[in-house]
């Protein structure tokens, strides 16, 4: 025991543990939270319970199965995965995408980007109590997992990119292209109306302004990530320098506070932003092929890929080796967020914890992927020494 | 008091309170289907579903041991809570009123003091085996803290209940003591009869403020959103009856129903002056209020988050202090 941990012990009395299956988490993750009069002094976030082994069954398969597999990794933001996945062959072997192949797969992130900030919204509400705002949320959300269906046959894993381009049946014909426009109508309008609606309930304002505020140092310093980051009014997202975004217009929200009111509010407004580049999308949408096929396998070296996923910053690296994948390295945003959850809970009121965890969207089941095996020695007990 | 006239009460109070178990049941699945899941655009349960067929399907499930210091007790705290229950509905009867100080409203308040002490007694004897158990120890190299001391969150459980008997269930009470002060007497038959001769408290001024934090002060006392203190996510959902199963869980879920038939009795007696008996006509008011009852609370519910004790305290304050206002304006 460190002497840090000695002196803090005196200070910190009481510990309550939540999880790790917790009917209060959607997810499996252990919480201790160390109170005093029933509020948050600090807090310990720990996962590893749900551990798949994803880096570890993508080794040495064939770069195209492993691409998939990285689909598997989230069932929120699978799309965003295996895009990633994808340009790190395409990086690493220098195939050309077809623009109408970069232009669906971008639709696909922002549609994707659209149910996955629904869903917090929906879940934000569902922790504050509010179950009508979360249900009618879902309502709103329904419209895009529809869109997600229709493009890549499936509403949670859709598997639209492969290497050099998109799968064929995932094209847009002049239909999808209609429906696609009618549905962002619907969602503005819908958003429009529930953000107005949200904001303007003193209730709800009464219990998410200021609650669990997280400064700009503090989010820089524990190296927060995404919408998070950009809540405490950082402006940096990695689509501002993807290329695949430059021939879009749209704003970086940012906003000042840090709390769950701001973080909430972000979100909403990145709706807008999600939708009004989907619109740029289809109006413009290139003709001509959708997958480049005229590429070779090749041996490289590690290859890395940053994507601004709904969370935030996801890193992709592996190198290729007889066409199979070797070293493979996936970072999801929620393992740098961790710090501010847990930075985010401390002067809280133990009931308003979750919410503070919530407000930093948290995917813990997608970023639990470092193992730590620890080879135990037995230890000789008197038992196994009469034995012996 | 001849015979048969015993036997008729006797038949008045069973059938009363066969009605009153047959209506309860039916309760949640009102509150729950007809209201909030028509506002939040959802199919919702079968409306037999929270308050008859859980009940039935719970009896037939099989109990293990929950995890408490004292189990037995532990599990016989929804039996005890029913019986209270039972006790105030069978006490606001007409045919109960030759009991004298019981069928007071003296008597009715202690009640659902005990009723409320019930959740504190949950919290403290629950140990929840999802807060402690883990795959892996949690003292490992780096945590923080290895020497806090661990609590329990249905402690915390406790402590939000005492608070919300401390605080949470003034202005229920204060209500209650309108009519007590209109008509100057704390027996149910004198308030009864005080409003058969002056007209419904309901419908004076003080009546009806009074009637309005009686309502907000059964939502707190039925721990309903936004006033479900111990229903936040910090706690376990359930927060207290977390582990209760298999025939206590029923008895938890009867428990609720009856509580909400009850309180809505308990109002048509006070501000209405027609007191739970089947051979009234007045009867269908009781019922129509226990109807009425779990629709409006569902509607304020469905529109609101739940409160933390930051917006808790401001609301029973205020709530309190309307129903202060109302006692005051009883007297002019």
């Amino acid at each position: 025991m460190s002497n840090n941990n000695q002196v803090n012990s005196k200070v910190i009395e009481t510990e309550v543990p939540l999880g790790t299956v917790h009917s209060a988490a959607l997810e499996p993750y252990r919480v201790r939270l160390f109170v005093e009069d029933e509020y948050v002094r600090d807090a310990e976030i720990t996962i590893g319970v749900n551990h798949r082994g994803i880096e570890r069954i993508m080794e040495g398969l064939p770069v195209e199965k492993a691409n998939a597999l990285t689909e598997k990794i989230c069932g929120i933001c699978s799309h965003i995965h295996i895009w990633n996945s994808c340009l790190v062959a395409e990086k690493g072997l220098e195939i050309d995408v077809p623009p109408r192949a970069e232009y669906i797969r971008l639709i696909m992130s922002e549609l994707e980007r659209l149910h996955s900030h629904l869903l917090y919204l929906a879940h934000g509400c569902e922790v504050l109590g509010h179950e009508t705002f979360s249900m009618r949320i879902f309502y709103i959300r329904e419209t895009v997992m529809e869109l997600l269906r229709m493009i890549g046959g499936n509403r949670v894993q859709y598997g639209v990119p492969v290497i050099g381009g998109i799968r064929p049946r995932s094209d847009l014909n002049e239909m999808r292209i209609q429906k696609i426009s009618e549905g962002m109508d619907l969602i503005e309008e819908k958003m429009t109306e529930f953000a107005d609606r949200f904001t303007r309930d003193p209730m709800i304002m009464s219990r998410i302004t200021g609650v669990a505020a997280l400064s700009k140092e503090d989010a820089l310093r524990l190296a927060a990530t995404g919408p998070t980051l950009r809540s405490t009014g950082v402006e940096v997202d990695l689509r501002r320098d993807m290329r695949q975004y430059d021939p879009f217009e749209f704003e970086v929200i940012t906003q000042d506070d840090g709390d769950v009111k701001s973080n909430l509010l972000m979100r909403a407004l990145e709706i807008f932003e999600a939708i009004k580049i989907i619109r740029q999308a289809v109006k413009d949408l290139p003709e001509g092929k959708i997958t480049n096929r005229s590429w070779e396998m090749q041996d490289t070296g590690i290859i890395r890929s940053y994507i601004e996923a709904p969370r935030g910053k996801l890193y992709h690296s592996y190198r290729l080796e007889d066409g199979r994948v070797r070293n493979s390295i996936i970072r999801t945003p929620s393992i740098t967020n961790i710090n501010a959850m847990e930075h985010a809970c401390i002067g809280t009121h133990i009931t308003e914890a979750q919410l503070a965890i919530v407000q930093c969207d948290p995917c813990f089941t997608c970023t639990d992927r470092a193992i730590q095996i620890v080879d135990h020695p037995l230890k000789k007990t008197n038992k196994q020494n009469k034995i012996i | 008091m001849d015979t048969s006239m015993i036997i008729s009460s006797a038949i008045a109070v069973v059938g009363t309170l066969i009605i009153a178990f047959a209506v309860s049941v039916w309760l949640p699945g009102i509150e729950r289907k007809f209201v909030q899941a028509r506002i939040q655009q959802r199919v919702g349960p079968p409306i037999s579903s929270p308050g008859l067929m859980a009940p039935i399907k719970f009896f037939f499930k099989e109990a293990v041991t929950p995890n408490s210091p004292m189990p037995r007790l532990y599990n016989a705290i929804p039996l005890i809570s029913l019986i209270i229950v039972t006790a105030i509905l069978l006490i606001i009867m007409p045919q109960m009123y030759f009991l004298g100080g019981l069928a007071s409203i003296i008597a009715v308040v202690g009640l659902l003091k005990v009723e409320e002490i019930t959740y504190m007694f949950m919290g403290s004897l629950s140990k929840s085996v999802l807060s402690v158990n883990m795959p892996f120890p949690d003292h490992a190299k780096g945590a923080k803290h290895v020497d806090a001391t661990r609590s329990f969150i249905e402690e915390l459980s406790t402590l939000r209940a005492f608070r919300l008997i401390a605080f949470g269930s003034f202005p229920l009470y204060i209500a209650l003591f309108v009519p007590v002060a209109m008509s100057k007497s704390i027996y149910l038959s004198n308030i009864i009869a005080f409003q058969q001769l002056h007209g419904p408290v309901l419908f004076t001024v003080a009546g009806a403020i009074g009637a309005v934090v009686y309502f907000i002060g059964s939502m707190i006392l039925l721990n309903e959103y936004p006033f479900a203190i111990m229903k936040t996510k910090a706690d376990v959902i359930e927060g207290p009856m977390l582990e209760y199963m298999s025939k206590y869980r029923a008895y938890t879920y009867i428990t609720k129903g009856l509580l909400i038939f009850v309180l809505a009795s308990l109002f048509t007696t006070m501000f209405i002056g027609i007191p739970p008996n089947l051979f009234s006509p007045g009867i269908l008011v009781t019922l129509a209020t226990a109807i009425i009852f779990p629709i409006l609370i569902a509607s304020m519910s469905a529109f609101s988050p739940v409160f933390t004790f930051k917006q808790f305290y401001p609301v029973v304050a205020v709530t309190s202090i309307l129903g202060a206002v109302a006692i005051a304006a009883s007297f002019l």
